[in-house]
């Protein structure tokens, strides 16, 4: 039988840090994570609990650029970091190309895994602008998705990598 | 056509990229607390005491409660429909468990640490008691029983066409063997989650990741209260594939917040749901089957055994849709099928993506493959010369009414794997195989299923399609909206589609049984005709011309050859409006219907339709360590008519992946009952590495009962996979497995086996 | 989401780190977090206190000092994975930091908490064994240093005092005629191991085995050198036929234990295997003509 512990109202800290380019400011205590703060406090609903053990990637979140597992940091550890989630990606103009060929691929079905396997797949493409297939199911490992199988996935991001460097020669 | 047969954008995938859908558990409202389940850790006991005082105690706590605390403490299913096997499920345990996880307690706090805490703080004397863990067992003479008041054996099915006897006689070659396939789970990435609240008019209303919204009776029952003062509201799931299809959260959330009257959340851990939730049926399948010496068939006789836990939820179902396509889709003059569902105090057992369907693709492929062997004849010549074909019975004695394609589709997917591959390696053996399979889609006929669509136009001319479909993320919403697009006009952007929603919704019945599309699609088929029908007198007034001259396309409707003459249906709209004519329309699509099958042959119309398919793969084997590389893998299937082809690509590439991890990687392992693989970490469920493109090949018959004679697709992909790859290992290495998941050190054994001379000629992958 | 309730401590120097652990006997310390939130969210650990180590200075740098890597206790498994230092001098650290978990793991994980949580499957340990590396411990009492396969002692038990805590590694620098390898039988990329291999070898000029490491993990309750297989290849030749009667040593040499992964006997047949491969894999970047 476990002990029974009250909640420790009183060891509530001010957090504050960058989230998608707009600092926040929040009160939290130690037991919550990451992913407990940016989805219950300050509403970041696309950031998602699946499993809690940092296997399934559905809470995928970048830390000073880094994609890290949410529900494993304590929200407190995020104190004076940049985070930044799915919505970090749109630009002033719109979808950024990787989700528009999302879109374009039919790459989501149900879209739970959607907002970490885009998050991890914008990191890898800034790093490997000139991917492989098998080298972007590599990248890819570590986000799982039950509905689409993974063609259409790093059919959208070797499409999004072609675009790119057609983009960068042209100009 | 216009938009049927185009691959449109789905309208969710757009707020999907952009993680603004807000699922179950993205949900808030002002003073929501935390719901949490108290699980039992024992598979059987008794239930001496259950102390919640000092739970209740805890600041914080708005409510505990027990079996007592229920008004209605009983689910009461007849799964079978034809009322054999009634059962009253409690939604909270009284007196007794029997299976590890069943829920005991229910707790709401003001935050899930509070809650825990108060989870952690109720005492239960338990008094643990042996159960029954195996099925063979279960059936033996003498075995203690699951439930006091029952036999172990919740429900046996019988198909009897001809006599195997005979059949048997007349066989040249007869291949007898023993197939078993594993405990999975769904393993849907959005673990079961939900808000309930009380409405302003004091309606029970639950928002939950659910494939079936008519649940809303069910939860009434347990609260005690009519039917029409609880409302299901099912936002986009994060996957379903049948595990969402019974109750999960909705029962413990409909009581916390009638008893509360206050908001309440509940999110079941990923372990929570790994443990206690509903998982595939394991199927232990004894066959036998006999054919002439050119290859036809002449008797198939099988006995099909699913562990059905100790609660049936929709085993009989399972078993039957097992019993109806056992023998495969092939002409067999003598058949006999005999499908049990038995208790056990394993974890419970119910719908999964395949249904009972997908479990026998294995084993009749499996023994096709053997005969094949046997006589000397290449496997594709010998299903070519059974396959069944339109206007051939099925055992159950009724008529396959669409075409049958597979002789395209097993062409289609052998001719696409192209070269073989060469081996990676000096230890490592290249294997290709293929197994076809045939799948129901739509309910079993007697449940007289049916579904209601409500399309209506607005002034401006834009249109509102309202149906109680659930999406589970296989585009049940968008494809809505291409039908109605396709027969009014109006293009796709200027389409709202209202779903899953059991107060303002008419209702449609629930996304499983592969039924959506053929019930919701052909309801929504028929209810753009009919509201077309209405508005077409009204247009042809306005364009002075012939109903039958008009073309509804691009937001206007136009006079075939007159490009000239067109006006925009907003247009006709207010002309509706001026004259009477109704501009929304509801309509109810009925299936299929028949009544239930003779209780001793089985014979008699059983599901609408089926869809047909065949799979490829090409395997390397590592021969050192047993580790299967899936190389290739081509999924061919005959839809009907795509409607949109890039979903059922999708679909298709979704659902081979399902079954590439039945295949090879995925088993909950229970020991005496206790789960053991209760970590995502352990249940293994495929990644992006894991496999290689999924090349799908979509057919299209031009045959089949949904709307625009389209088939269903949802779950046909799962089946075939465990089989070719299977023949896929036999080809390389010639072992034949006859156990899922196809483990590494199973195939190593089978080698060592081989490599030894130990055992039988054709040494078997097993346990 | 949530965890049981703790208190939290941000110290800024290693003292004060240990003079928290020493204050907070229920402490653990928070480095990565990805084996222990995981425990704490499952409720398997209820830690009463963590102390953050995560911006402690000095922690954190990668250097080569002589002969001698020295890796600070708070550089990540992503650092190992691609820092041209690590993957210059001791390779196979690499490759065993790009096999761990997933992407996201690698980002926040490690290798001194990866040492001192010592899962029985876990890569670092093992080939912290092999390679023969050092860990440095600091505790009140001051510094010591603890050869790694002196350090693993059980399941998830370390010869780490509670109130000490791992402040670095140092790994010999693989030279010119070293080569290292690792095989590992996994069921998907980055699952815990059921069996790993990792082995280091020596050759002379004449291609002669001069030093021979051989480890094995998943086969027991830490890792351990195989040194009956290590002592038939030093002195000889690595042809092909030496490595497998080497590896041929290794399923005699170990009890390991049967569970939902795997049953013993398989274990064995596969560590035999393993061997085998990280040692051709060894031997060949060591120069050997196989």
């Amino acid at each position: 039988m476990m002990t029974v512990r009250a909640e420790d109202t009183g060891g509530r800290r001010r957090l504050e840090f960058v989230l998608n380019g707009r600092p926040v400011e929040v009160w939290v205590s130690p037991h919550e994570t990451l992913l407990a703060v940016l989805h219950d406090a300050l509403g970041a609903t696309e950031v998602k609990y699946g499993c809690g053990e940092g296997v399934c990637g559905t809470c995928t979140t970048l830390l000073d650029g880094a994609p890290i597992n949410a529900c494993l940091l304590l929200g407190l550890q995020a104190q004076g970091r940049a985070v930044t989630t799915v919505r970090g990606l749109r630009g002033a103009g719109g979808l950024h190309p990787l989700q528009q060929a999302f879109v374009d691929h039919e790459s989501a079905q149900c879209g739970f895994c959607t907002p970490g396997m885009l998050l991890v797949a914008y990191v890898f493409l800034r790093d490997h602008p000139a991917p492989t297939r098998q080298q972007i199911r590599a990248a890819l490992a570590g986000n799982l998705c039950r509905c689409t199988g993974y063609t259409r996935i790093v059919d959208a991001v070797e499409a999004c990598a072609a675009t790119h460097r057609a983009s960068r020669e042209a100009t | 056509m216009g938009i049927v047969g185009k691959a449109l954008p789905r309208f969710d995938v757009a707020d999907k990229v952009e993680g603004a859908t807000l699922y179950a558990a993205d949900w808030s409202l002002p003073g929501m607390l935390a719901g949490r389940l108290l699980r039992s850790i024992y598979p059987v006991a008794r239930i001496r005491r259950i102390d919640v005082t000092r739970a209740r105690a805890l600041p914080g706590v708005a409510a505990v409660l027990t079996a007592d605390d229920v008004p209605q403490n009983a689910i009461r299913e007849d799964a079978t429909g034809a009322n054999r096997a009634p059962f009253d499920t409690p939604v909270l345990a009284a007196g007794r468990v029997c299976y590890q996880g069943q829920p005991l307690a229910l707790v709401a706090a003001v935050s899930e640490v509070v809650a825990r805490a108060a989870c952690d703080a109720i005492d239960v004397d338990y008094e643990p008691l042996p159960g029954v863990f195996d099925v063979e067992a279960a059936l033996a003479p003498g075995a203690p029983r699951v439930h006091p008041d029952r036999e172990n054996v919740l429900i046996h099915w019988r198909l009897r066409q001809g006599s195997v006897d005979e059949g048997f006689r007349r066989a040249d070659v007869i291949v007898e063997r023993t197939y078993r396939t594993q405990r999975v789970d769904h393993a849907y990435l959005e673990p079961e989650a939900g808000v309930a609240w009380i409405d302003g008019d004091g309606i029970v209303t639950i928002r939950s990741s659910t494939q079936v919204i008519e649940h809303f009776r069910e939860i009434a029952e347990v609260l005690g209260l009519p039917h029409n003062r609880v409302r299901v509201i099912a936002p986009f799931l994060g996957g379903g594939f049948g595990g969402k299809e019974d109750m999960t959260v909705e029962p413990y959330l409909a009581l916390l917040a009638w008893r509360t009257r206050q908001p309440v959340r509940m999110v079941w851990s990923r372990q929570e749901s790994l443990l206690a939730r509903p998982k595939r049926h394991p199927f232990i399948m004894r066959c036998r089957t006999g054919a002439d010496r050119n290859g036809r068939l002449m008797a198939q006789e099988i006995t099909l055994l699913g562990d059905a836990g100790p609660i049936p939820l929709l085993s009989p179902r399972v078993l039957f849709a097992a019993l109806v396509v056992g023998a495969g889709p092939y002409r067999v003059p003598h058949v006999k099928v005999d499908a049990k569902a038995v208790f056990t105090n394993n974890v419970p057992t119910s719908a999964m993506r395949g249904f009972g369907a997908m479990q026998v693709t294995f084993a009749y492929e499996s023994q096709m493959d053997l005969l094949a062997e046997r006589l000397g004849i290449p496997p594709l010549e010998l299903r070519a010369r059974n396959f069944l074909r339109k206007g051939d019975r099925l055992p159950t004695g009724e008529k396959i009414e669409t075409h049958v394609a597979l002789p395209e589709a097993s062409r289609c997917a052998l001719d696409a794997l192209g070269d073989r591959s060469r081996p990676s390696s000096a230890s490592a053996k290249v294997g290709r195989g293929f197994a076809c399979n045939i799948q129901p889609y739509g309910r079993t006929v007697w449940f007289r299923d049916q579904a209601s669509a409500w399309i209506g136009f607005e002034a401006d001319g834009s249109l509102v399609v309202r149906a109680g479909v659930t999406d589970l993320g296989g585009g049940q919403a968008a494809v809505l909206a291409q039908i109605a697009s396709e027969v009014l006009g109006v293009s796709p952007d200027r389409i709202a589609v209202h779903i899953g929603d059991s107060a303002l919704t008419p209702l449609t019945g629930g996304t499983f049984a592969t039924r959506q599309l053929y019930m919701s699609g052909n309801a929504a088929w028929k209810a753009a005709r009919e509201l077309r029908a209405l508005v077409v007198p009204v247009a042809a007034g306005l364009l002075e011309a012939s109903g039958p001259d008009l073309q509804f396309a691009d937001n206007e409707v136009r006079v075939a050859g007159s490009p000239e003459r067109r006006i925009a249906l907003a247009r006709v709209v207010a002309e509706c409006a001026r004259a009477g004519v109704p501009v929304a329309h509801l309509s109810v699509f009925r299936g299929d219907q028949a009544p239930p099958v003779d209780r001793e042959s089985g014979q008699g119309k059983t599901f609408p339709d089926y869809t047909f398919g065949c799979h490829a793969v090409e395997v390397e084997v590592d021969t050192e360590t047993g580790t299967i590389t899936l190389l290739k893998h081509v999924a061919c299937h005959d839809v009907g008519r795509a409607i949109n082809p890039q979903s059922v690509a999708g679909q298709i590439q979704g659902g081979a992946v399902m079954g590439i991890g039945q295949a090879l990687l995925e088993e909950i392992a229970l020991e005496d009952g206790n789960n053991l693989t209760t970590l995502f970490a352990n249940y293994l469920i495929p990644t992006s590495l894991d496999v290689p493109d999924i090349r799908p090949i979509v057919l299209e018959s031009g045959e089949g009962k949904g709307p625009f004679n389209a088939r269903g697709i949802g779950e046909p992909p799962t089946g075939p996979p465990p089989a070719a790859i299977a023949s896929a290992v036999w080809d390389a290495i010639g072992v034949r497995p006859l156990e899922l998941p196809i483990a590494p050190e199973r195939v190593f054994d089978a080698l060592e086996a081989q490599r030894t001379g130990a055992g039988s000629e054709t040494p078997e992958v097993t346990r | 989401m949530y965890l049981y309730p703790f208190t939290y401590c941000a110290p800024t120097t290693v003292d004060e780190a240990l003079g928290l652990l020493q204050a907070h006997p229920d402490g653990k310390i928070l480095a990565g977090g990805q084996s222990l939130i995981p425990l704490m969210g499952l409720g398997l650990a209820q830690p009463s206190a963590l102390i953050d180590v995560n911006n402690l200075p000095g922690l954190e740098g990668v250097v080569e000092d002589g002969g001698s890597l020295r890796i600070g206790a708070l550089v990540r498994h992503r650092t190992l994975e691609t820092d041209p230092g690590v993957r210059r001098c001791c390779p196979v650290l690499a490759e065993a930091a790009s096999v761990i978990g997933n992407i996201r793991v690698r980002h926040r994980g490690t290798i001194g908490g990866s040492l001192a949580h010592a899962d029985p499957a876990a890569e670092l340990p093992l080939v912290a064994t092999a390679m023969g590396a050092t860990l440095e411990i600091r505790g009140p009492r001051g510094s010591r240093e603890v050869a790694a396969e002196k350090f693993f002692l059980g399941y998830l038990e370390t010869d780490l005092a509670p109130i000490e805590m791992v402040t670095g590694i140092r790994v010999p620098v693989v030279d010119a005629g070293t080569g290292c390898g690792l095989a590992e039988l996994v069921r998907r990329a980055g699952d815990f191991a059921i069996v790993a291999a990792c082995a280091v070898v020596s050759l002379d000029d004449a291609g002669r085995c001069t030093r021979a490491a051989l480890a094995l993990g998943g086969v027991g309750s830490h890792p351990v050198r195989i040194r009956s297989a290590e002592a038939l290849l030093v002195g000889h030749a690595l042809t092909d036929r030496r490595i497998e009667d080497a590896a041929g040593i290794v399923p005699g040499e170990l009890d390991p234990e049967s569970d939902v992964h795997a049953s013993a006997a398989y274990r064995r047949a596969m560590a035999r295997v393993m061997a085998r491969r990280a040692l051709a894999a060894a031997a060949a970047r060591a120069g050997a003509r196989l």
